[in-house]
């Protein structure tokens, strides 16, 4: 009976790996399928219009990803993620303009510095949880939006700062655009893999154990203040670089934008429409939020309507849709799918053996 | 492999308050090496917080906690698991979005950032969690996500997962709490396997059948300090306890 069972377990397991490994393979078709698309977009793109639109959803993306390594790996919900994306946009121009270096070194600087911000800052605002955290986030950004605001003779205050074209003159907008929409797709491919490198460790499983049940996890020895502080200052560093990025290519930086709690909540709404347990969630919601956005705008004009449905997308999304698009969509494919079942079959001769079990610790 | 000289879990006068109400009140514990330690006590005398206050959760406010000879007062819940106390809750605490092989992997040591980067899913990690779903007859459930399965099931998954992080210590939290006789008895025989092992088990448990049945050595307490302690048969016949007990 016993060896009759283990039988049944191996071709069982047996036949769950070349399950595993076809699953696999269509995922890696469907990755390369969708990464082809995205490199072919420039060249697909009827005028440069659309170009920055694109541009645009591929800086959404690159900052949604970097959200997620502290919103979907430890469900610590940042609002106040502007603060980390404006203070490498800025950090970068001022490197460039007031030191004279290389963009694309000031950059990488910038964020490291950002990075190393973070750390202090990650150690006072991880002490809190739920909504005191987001409230603290939130305060941070507002506090930037005013030091911006009124240090005026470094960051020109709500004048702006223009930052010079890192490609010289030269290069003509439209050229500019595609050489930026595949920076930001290789920034968003590094943040992608990184996630991914964390996600399937050890330190990614502490990290979701922190997600689900704090106390708990610590209580099994996970070293939970740690875990927190490392995704932290990864994920602002990933959010900076995306930032620096994002003024090299704008050009011209305003504190109002910068410094947005808007940008926090697009972050938000993104990560959470496409689904922050799944590596892809976060570019599926840049993509979605990010054309909804330009294309409300377009609509709308200069109202604020777009706002307006960006909210009711967002209610929609919680109501309907709460673990989002990915974990949604793979849920339907999956009730054509035999489940599993947590009911165990049980033969007389284990029955037997738990009643004697039973007597025993009565006895 | 039971050795009584070696040192195991003490508390020292420890004292924890909650405005004024004195939950743990100058409790002075020792509890026996490899055996299996049963806290007993009628309800709000103080079992949890005392529990709390071992194992990190909580700051007692006096008082000292050691533990194979060292001082882990006041330690980080983390550094207490670590040093080999492990723990389960009362009314169980799985992780629920998280499968049940991954419920047990999060409970793995692993030192150094080399080691945390290690893939979740390696094989000797799964070899070992699967050895212990195994153990507590839940093997045929590691794909299945911990809220799907049914709560006594979560109670021996809660228990494999800190069989995981290999503690020589177990405190269970009222492990038969909330469960079905046979469950009951499964975790009795595996609380029994354990110990012949060589790991120490203290367990808060209001099931005096099973309390009597399953111990070596008893405590009991009463307003936040033990009033008894003894072999169960001793203590089941102590006038304090009794009093603690029936208020006679």
């Amino acid at each position: 009976m016993l060896s009759a069972s283990r039988h049944k377990t191996a071709t069982h397991q047996a036949g769950r790996t070349s399950q595993g490994r076809s699953v696999l393979l269509t995922k890696l078709v469907v990755a390369a399928v969708l990464l082809g698309l995205v490199l072919a977009f420039p060249a697909l793109a009827p005028d440069p219009f659309i170009l920055s639109v694109g541009v645009v959803i591929a800086s959404y993306a690159a900052l949604a990803v970097a959200w997620n390594f502290v919103g979907g790996l430890t469900g610590y919900i940042s609002l106040g993620h502007a603060a980390y994306s404006g203070l490498g946009g800025y950090g970068t121009a001022l490197l460039v303009t007031e030191a004279g270096v290389n963009p694309w070194v000031s950059m990488v600087v910038a964020a490291v510095l950002v990075g190393l911000a973070a750390v202090p800052i990650g150690i006072a605002s991880l002490r809190v949880r739920g909504a005191s955290f987001v409230i603290v986030s939130i305060a941070l950004v507002l506090i930037l939006l005013l030091v911006a605001q009124s240090w005026a003779e470094v960051t020109g205050g709500s004048n702006g700062l223009r930052v010079p074209r890192p490609f010289g003159t030269d290069v003509l907008r439209p050229e500019q655009h595609e050489r930026f929409f595949y920076l930001f797709v290789a920034l968003t491919l590094v943040a992608l893999v990184l996630w991914w490198v964390i996600d399937r460790s050890r330190l990614g499983t502490g990290l979701k154990a922190i997600r689900e049940d704090e106390d708990k996890a610590q209580a099994l020895g996970v070293p939970t203040f740690a875990y927190k502080l490392v995704v932290f200052v990864v994920s602002a560093f990933m959010t900076a670089m995306a930032g620096g990025m994002y003024a090299l290519w704008f050009g011209s930086l305003d504190p109002i934008f910068q410094f947005s709690i808007l940008t926090g909540s697009y972050l938000v709404l993104m990560s959470l429409l496409g689904g922050v347990r799944s590596l892809l969630g976060p570019v599926v919601g840049a993509v979605i939020v990010g054309y909804a956005v330009e294309f409300f705008k377009n609509q709308y004009g200069d109202s604020q309507m777009h706002l307006v449905a960006l909210g009711v997308l967002l209610a929609l999304v919680v109501l309907f849709m709460p673990d989002g698009v990915i974990p949604w969509v793979s849920a339907q494919l999956g009730r054509f799918r035999p489940g599993d079942t947590s009911i165990r079959e049980v033969d007389a001769a284990q029955l037997a053996e738990e009643r004697k079990a039973l007597e025993e610790a009565k006895s | 492999m039971t050795d009584l000289n070696k040192l195991g879990l003490e508390t020292n006068g420890l004292t924890k308050a909650f405005g004024g109400v004195r939950a743990v009140d100058g409790a002075t514990v020792s509890f026996q090496e490899g055996k299996i330690n049963a806290l007993i006590g009628p309800n709000g005398s103080g079992k949890t917080t005392f529990f709390n206050c071992v194992t990190g959760m909580i700051r007692p406010d006096s008082g000292t906690v050691t533990y194979q000879g060292r001082d882990v007062t006041g330690h980080a819940p983390h550094r207490i698991a670590r040093a080999g106390l492990g723990r389960s809750f009362q009314l169980c605490r799985i992780f629920p979005r998280m499968t049940v092989l991954d419920n047990v992997l999060a409970g793995v040591r692993s030192a150094g950032l080399v080691h945390r980067l290690r893939g979740a899913h390696n094989p000797d990690d799964i070899a070992r969690a699967r050895e212990l779903l195994a153990r507590v007859g839940i093997e045929h459930l590691e794909r299945s996500e911990a809220r799907d399965i049914s709560y006594g099931q979560q109670k021996l998954l809660e228990l494999a997962g800190v069989l995981m992080a290999e503690p020589d210590t177990i405190m269970l939290d009222e492990p038969a709490g909330g469960v079905n006789p046979a469950l009951i008895g499964r975790i009795a025989t595996l609380v029994r396997e354990l110990n012949a092992e060589g790991r120490t088990f203290v367990i808060v448990e209001h099931n005096m059948e099973l309390v009597m049945s399953l111990s070596d050595h008893v405590v009991v307490f009463d307003r936040g300090r033990p009033i008894a302690s003894g072999a169960p048969a001793d203590v089941q016949n102590d006038p304090r306890v009794l009093e603690a007990y029936l208020g006679v």
